[in-house]
């Protein structure tokens, strides 16, 4: 793929209760963000596994996005400090497999937070642009 | 009479040793077996490396392979056993996941032989050799990556209980298949799920005191020992199922591989240590640590600079 044509793929996974309401909001305000992000829906951003990130990660996915209900809000009470906690293993094994850390976020974004959402996503995007395609892209 | 065939590639020769090791077992398969082809016990020299001729492998009903793919030679004879055999069975972690020579799979082929033919402090530098030897792969392949295989026998080396159950079951017609569980379901050692101990170094002892039954030793890894039991198959333990190294008190070092085929065990490895409450950060070279007898099937290649 040539360099000027690459359009990052990003996998998102928001959570069900803040994130993912958030996003939703981001559309219905018709609010406009890059279409590289593919969002996955999951009950909360501390049942993300590590396995599950770097799998994008080494398949395919040229950043992920992990978003989640602010410290103190989750509604499984402190799933997001789960998430918060994998997030460091998270980093160290990019660090192992040779991965940019930009390539990883963990956000926090509220239900009423859509233009934060619309804004986490076109940053995350355009950083994934200039570091160019994974090193583990296939094809 | 089963006829049978056994090849070694990239290996060192243990997993052979393995097979003769099987002990009183072996006296009851061995009237039922013909071994035809076999050049670690006979010598059995042939040409064709170089290309003058092609391979002599005979027919056989079942071909054992151990060691990984490292040369185009390694490759023409896994591929000439697949075409000669009717049930192939890869022996060894070599043969299935690469095993220890594949640890060179972090680096690329010009990095290595820069570093053996060039870049040593005392080697007269010189060009890769190419004369009268095959060249080598890119990088290490386990034998299923190359040619289908029908069975897998982990380990390194494997264990004859293996060797002697997957041959008894092909005698008998039947499938033969290892568990899908982890090392740490058949160990019998005490788990409390917290560490007592930051992360220790392998040569370290373990604390126990003398005659003290597995069932009372904390778990290693609690002890601070870095043990791949939770991201391994377990197999290893023959009859009385208690892990190999377990059973000698030490850490388990992964051998029989991730527990399914699609897992990636430096990422389960890192969820064990973490959730214990181990430091990650403190083991040296994680990739290559976690990833030892797993180096071919994708697991390592170079780190991107």
């Amino acid at each position: 793929m040539a360099e000027e044509t690459f359009e990052p793929l990003i996998i998102g996974f928001c959570c069900n209760w803040c994130s993912y309401a958030g996003a939703d909001l981001a559309g219905v305000s018709r609010l406009q963000y890059p279409p590289n992000l593919r969002i996955i829906r999951v009950m909360c951003s501390g049942m993300v596994h590590p396995n599950l990130v770097m799998d994008a990660l080494t398949k395919g996915a040229d950043g992920v996005l992990v978003c989640g209900c602010h410290p103190g809000d989750c509604h499984y009470q402190e799933g997001n400090l789960k998430a918060q906690s994998r997030a460091d293993a998270i980093k160290l094994m990019l660090q192992d497999f040779g991965i940019e850390e930009e390539r990883f976020r963990l956000e926090w974004v509220s239900a009423s937070e859509g233009p934060r959402f619309a804004q986490v996503v076109t940053e995350m995007t355009e950083q994934i642009r200039e570091l160019g395609p994974s090193p583990y892209r296939m094809g | 009479m089963v006829r049978i065939a056994e090849e070694w590639l990239a290996t060192c020769g243990g997993c052979e040793v393995t097979v003769l090791d099987i002990g009183e077992p072996l006296l009851d398969l061995l009237p039922k077996l013909q071994f035809v082809h076999m050049p670690v016990l006979m010598d059995h020299k042939y040409f064709g490396q170089t290309g003058e001729k092609e391979f002599e492998i005979p027919e056989a009903d079942v071909g054992l392979i151990s060691g990984g793919i490292r040369s185009e030679e390694n490759a023409r004879v896994a591929q000439e056993m697949r075409k000669k055999c009717t049930t192939l069975v890869a022996v060894g972690a070599c043969a299935n996941f690469g095993g220890i020579p594949a640890l060179a799979n972090l680096y690329t082929l010009q990095d290595l032989m820069d570093t053996v033919y060039r870049k040593g402090r005392t080697t007269e530098p010189a060009d890769n050799p190419s004369e009268d030897i095959p060249p080598l792969k890119d990088r290490v392949y386990a034998v299923s990556e190359a040619v289908k295989v029908d069975v897998g026998l982990p380990g390194c080396p494997t264990t004859p209980e293996l060797v002697a159950g997957a041959l008894t079951a092909l005698l008998e017609g039947k499938p033969f298949s290892l568990p899908e569980r982890s090392v740490c379901d058949d160990c019998p050692t005490k788990r409390e799920k917290k560490a007592v101990a930051t992360l220790k170094r392998p040569l370290e002892n373990v604390q126990l005191k003398e005659g003290q039954k597995l069932e009372d030793v904390r778990c290693l890894m609690e002890q601070g020992y870095l043990c791949q039991g939770p991201a391994t198959r377990t197999g290893c333990g023959g009859a009385d199922k208690v892990p190999r190294c377990i059973r000698a008190y030490m850490p388990c070092r992964g051998c029989f591989g991730p527990i399914r085929a699609g897992a990636n065990p430096m990422v389960d490895m890192m969820g064990a240590i973490s959730s214990i409450g181990l430091d990650a950060r403190q083991i040296e070279d994680r990739m290559a640590t976690f990833n030892r007898f797993v180096g071919a099937t994708g697991r390592l290649r170079p780190l991107p600079r």
